[in-house]
């Protein structure tokens, strides 16, 4: 694996979209890795409290895998120098998350490429997006 | 109630993080990021780094910290129940690689009200031990239904 070079993209390009089931178990090992203990992220009876059917994914999780679908194709997380998001649906558990992203400009003479970032989660035939309009920036070779 | 805009600008107490071996594996496990330079030191070095290398978003762990310090102090009238995280930006100078020791001093960026709802950006320059910014980390804080009408 090494870094991708500019040459070869072009706007335009979509990067591999990357899916993943959201587990119980993997949010429950986020909580204790990251530290953000908040029950909402483990405890049912405390989400169903503030109104939701169950817990939800820290939007951290979501963002995490966000940036794993970025830098798997840029090849290297160096190469990853800025990503700002916005969390506009919540994740369940056993949903699928699918990770996009598509480059919006690129500049030969930094070698950095501006990448429109969102994340679609399908519910009940309708797509939600737990991550919104970001954007990320990358270097590339 | 609404937010205490006094408090804009605000710093906190400095908040420090090692970057450790296990922690850096138990995260990368955690967001299912099997690449092995997040795996090994030898990896790491095959890549071109000094070492086992950090999944980006580990600096979160700095990002938590700060906001912890910030919601919870009592003169800025957040209602944690009303709170939900809106935005989140980091900027990466460098990879974080296992041996580093972060520090950061969290300090409130801006508040400020946009319809019924208040936001709160916390900004966290994180820096090496040589004192040189590694990331920077911007998170906005929405808190539901506070601003004053």
């Amino acid at each position: 694996m090494g870094r991708r070079p500019l040459a070869g993209i072009q706007v335009g390009d979509e990067i591999p979209s990357l899916s993943k089931v959201i587990k119980r178990e993997d949010v429950k090992a986020y909580a204790d890795s990251s530290g953000d203990q908040n029950p909402l992220h483990q405890d049912d009876n405390f989400a169903r409290s503030v109104g939701f059917p169950g817990i939800i994914a820290h939007g951290m999780f979501t963002m995490a895998h966000l940036v794993k679908a970025v830098t798997d194709w840029a090849g290297d997380p160096g190469a990853l120098k800025r990503m700002k998001v916005q969390f506009r649906a919540v994740v369940f558990m056993n949903e699928t998350i699918v990770a996009k992203g598509r480059v919006e400009s690129l500049d030969p003479m930094t070698k950095r490429a501006r990448l429109s970032v969102w994340v679609e989660v399908d519910r009940a035939g309708e797509r939600q997006l737990p991550i919104k309009n970001g954007e990320a920036e990358i270097e590339l070779i | 109630m609404s937010l205490n805009q006094c408090l804009k600008g605000k710093e906190y107490p400095e908040v420090t993080l090692t970057v450790e071996r296990d922690q850096v594996r138990q995260f990368a496990d955690a967001i299912r990021e099997d690449a092995a330079i997040f795996r090994d030191p030898q990896s790491g070095k095959g890549a071109g780094y000094a070492e086992q290398v950090a999944p980006p978003t580990f600096v979160t762990k700095v990002q938590i910290m700060s906001s912890a310090e910030v919601v919870l102090d009592q003169d800025l009238g957040l209602n944690y129940m009303m709170v939900v995280h809106g935005e989140q930006e980091f900027e990466w100078r460098r990879p974080l690689v296992v041996g580093d020791v972060l520090t950061a001093v969290p300090r409130i960026a801006d508040i400020y009200a946009k319809g019924p709802n208040e936001f709160l950006v916390i900004e966290a320059e994180v820096k090496d031990s040589s004192g040189e910014t590694v990331a920077v980390s911007r998170t906005t804080l929405l808190s539901r239904g506070t601003a004053e009408r």
